[in-house]
């Protein structure tokens, strides 16, 4: 029996087979997420958060610096007429500026110095042929001799200027703009993008007053209260009586950069009225520290805060 | 660990000076938080004492449990297997499974016939032993080597005395509620031991323990006028003590049990007595217009605290204990109708405990001797007669859900948390717990 197929029909079917059979194996293939590493966080109240982005107190009021990493090289020789030129047509201006906020002015060390003498060769100072021009109310033998030379001697050209950058008539003619490939490849910067330092006159890796980030540097209540959190979750003291408020104990903690310890904790002091309760207590808060560990949340570049915590287990608050 | 002398002398020292200085990070749990402790079977000496071994282990379980202070974990999560208790165990294997605290032993039957019980309690964080025991003592007595080894890990560990190895006197009720049977019954503090001290035929109220939990002094309403009776444990033989006129009730031994304290009834009124054991001699203590009763003394034996409606209502009172002016110490201060009952002072002397009611409820509470403090422990359609545990950390009562059933006792800790009932063979009420038994050496 001849059973007629419908050639499209196949096609078409195994078209849709193809596309979803490559849809399926590009589409299942899981995408590689990295693991995530936990972070232990604080909850901070507002309070907190203005200790922490308060500026220091004891900072210096001076003028803020822009950051620098790196003192720069030692800037050249002042081109003293260049840039008095550019900077007196700047200064110059009618219009009345806004007072800017006062940190705006600070960095401007230096007041515009006024017009050193060099910048009286300026072109609109330059002088004038009707000077050179005997006053004729007076005879001066000096003009005469000099008036009987200009009639055997060309017009004397006008003084050379000093400074050929103001001299109009020397600056170069404007070149004729022609579009060169060449130019603009040799023109380009083919260095790796890197990022440079900043640099200036002076290093200045301080806090400043009222600075975003004063004390967050020094700010220790985070990792305190993530430290605490963690002990306290292993402390089991049982003491609930009338006079729990008496018992306190100390305890000195040594630790590893890595957040382990590094010796066991150490009781420094345990005061209650029954030396078998502040024993209790004392043994409790030792096991609390040795069973919580491994610190690894304790942030290794403020380690020095933590090398040594004093710790004070206390029932005040029991009940 | 211990505490050493060193330790505390470092305190004086300058590096400790200079510690307290600096601050230190303060924990101050607001809480307690149970214990957990790994438990294994004691293991059997002989292959006969193995049940013996399991059962002390379950007692000891039972009770580390029921205290609230103290998570035993399932032995099912236990990684090692003790083979030896004479060997230190592998602590990493206890503290996987977060145990702080491990207890080993071994129960072996001695030649006499005489069993023998050894055990070792370690820090698994330390590894260091904090107790280890052996005790010898009858094979039926089994059940007590279990709470003595009990009381040992709970004050090794808790810094406290225990309590476990006490007995608590109660009035066991049976029968109809028309007819019921009221009986003097004493028990282990965890309920078991039952024993009967009366038939039945009479009805007996306010037992209570003396001192050498010798005697339990008690009211009994019999052919005439219901009397205050000593009873006898051992012996089994009751006498009534004193020879008063009228009705006397709610009595109590003092702390060095040389006396007894009880209400003497003269017509509408009820004043203090107490009565000398040795001499028979008796003192009267109040004399007023008003029902004064429930006395009980405080653990050094120089105050009284009694309930009184000498103002109007019920309510709590503290005076010497020879007598004199007396102060009020209860006031609600959110129902002012509310009215205060069945004092009694704690053996640790921080707490008295009441029954107050008030806004249609019964509670059980704590409050300090100056009437500060007050906590209430818990409510409900009735609640009544607050004893301590031996070491003031627990209060037992019996609450009764009324309609046709009847009383039980309850146990909850002074925090107000980790309440428990109290298996009894049937209804049961009035309880009274006794003194620890045996002192446990520190």
């Amino acid at each position: 029996m001849n059973v007629k197929v419908d050639k499209t029909l196949v096609a078409s079917i195994a078209l849709h087979v193809l596309v979803l059979g490559w849809g399926l194996v590009t589409f299942s293939s899981k995408a590689f997420i990295a693991p995530e590493e936990s972070l232990p966080i604080d909850i901070i109240s507002t309070d907190q958060l203005a200790q922490i982005t308060a500026g220091q107190k004891t900072g210096k009021k001076e003028e803020p610096k822009p950051k620098v990493e790196k003192i720069s090289d030692a800037p050249p020789d002042e081109d003293a007429v260049g840039k008095v030129t550019t900077k007196k047509e700047l200064i110059k201006t009618t219009s009345t500026p806004e007072p800017p906020p006062k940190p705006a002015e600070k960095p401007v060390e230096k007041k515009p110095e006024p017009p050193k003498p060099v910048a009286e060769a300026k072109p609109k100072e330059e002088p004038k042929p009707e000077e050179k021009k005997p006053d004729p109310a007076k005879e001066d033998p000096i003009a005469e001799l000099q008036k009987k030379l200009e009639t055997k001697k060309p017009p004397p050209k006008p003084p050379q200027p000093k400074v050929a950058a103001v001299q109009p008539q020397q600056q170069p003619k404007p070149k004729e703009r022609t579009f060169d490939p060449a130019q603009i490849q040799r023109d380009l910067d083919k260095r790796d993008p890197t990022r440079h330092e900043l640099t200036g006159s002076a290093l200045n890796a301080s806090a400043s007053l009222g600075s975003t980030t004063g004390k967050a540097v020094t700010n220790v209540a985070t990792w305190q209260g993530a430290f605490m959190s963690a002990v306290r979750r292993c402390f089991t003291p049982t003491y609930n009586g009338q006079d729990a408020d008496q018992y306190e104990v100390d305890i000195d903690v040594s630790m590893k950069i890595d957040g382990s310890l590094a010796s066991e904790p150490v009781v420094v002091a345990a005061r209650g009225p029954s030396r078998s309760i502040a024993q209790a207590v004392a043994e409790s808060g030792k096991r609390a520290i040795v069973q919580c560990q491994l610190y690894s949340f304790l942030p290794k570049q403020q380690y020095d805060t933590w090398k040594t915590i004093p710790m004070r287990f206390g029932l005040k608050d029991m009940l | 660990m211990t505490v050493s002398g060193s330790a505390l002398a470092m305190l004086g020292s300058g590096h400790a000076l200079a510690q307290a200085q600096q601050g230190r990070l303060q924990i101050n749990p607001t809480e307690f938080q149970p214990i957990p402790i790994a438990i294994t079977n004691f293991l059997p000496g002989s292959p006969s004492d193995g049940d013996v071994g399991n059962g002390v282990t379950q007692v000891i379980t039972n009770n580390l449990k029921r205290s609230g202070l103290f998570a035993p974990i399932d032995q099912a999560a236990f990684i090692e297997r003790i083979n030896n208790i004479d060997v230190a165990p592998q602590f990493q294997n206890w503290k996987t499974i977060n145990a702080q605290a491990l207890v080993t032993g071994r129960m072996t039957r001695q030649p006499d016939g005489r069993l023998k019980a050894e055990f070792r309690l370690w820090d698994v964080v330390s590894g260091q032993q904090l107790a280890g025991q052996q005790y010898f003592t009858s094979p039926e007595y089994w059940r007590r080597i279990a709470h003595i080894i009990s009381d040992q890990i709970y004050e090794r560990m808790t810094g406290e005395k225990g309590y476990f190895d006490s007995r608590v006197v109660f009035v066991d009720e049976t029968g109809a509620k028309e007819r019921r049977v009221k009986r003097l019954a004493m028990m282990d503090q965890d309920g078991a031991n039952v024993r009967y001290l009366t038939r039945g035929s009479d009805l007996v109220l306010t037992p209570r323990f003396s001192p050498n939990s010798q005697e339990i002094t008690y009211m009994e309403f019999g052919q005439g006028d219901p009397r205050v009776y000593l009873f006898n444990i051992e012996t089994g033989q009751r006498e009534i003590v004193g020879n008063f006129p009228g009705m006397t009730f709610a009595p109590r031994f003092s702390p060095d049990g040389q006396r007894v304290i009880m209400s003497l009834q003269q017509g509408g009124n009820s004043n203090l007595f107490v009565m000398d054991l040795r001499s028979r001699s008796t003192t009267r203590l109040t004399d007023t217009p008003a029902i004064d009763t429930s006395p009980s003394y405080s653990p050094d034996g120089t105050r009284i605290c009694f309930e009184s409606d000498r103002g109007g209502r019920s309510q709590i009172y503290v005076m010497a204990a020879g007598g004199g002016q007396a102060q009020r110490i209860s006031f609600s201060k959110d129902d002012t109708n509310a009215t205060y009952s069945t004092p009694v002072w704690s053996p640790r002397g921080d707490y008295i405990a009441f029954t107050r009611q008030g806004g249609g409820q019964f509670s059980i509470g704590v409050m300090k001797p100056d009437g500060s403090g007050e906590r209430l422990l818990t409510s409900g359609y009735h609640n009544e007669g607050p004893t301590f545990s031996p070491n003031g950390r627990v209060v037992m009562f019996f609450r009764d859900p009324g309609g046709n059933s009847g009383p039980s006792l309850f146990s909850v800790d002074i925090s107000g948390r980790n309440e428990l009932k109290v298996p009894t063979p049937g209804f049961a009420s009035d309880p009274a717990w006794s003194p620890l038994l045996s002192a446990t050496p520190g």
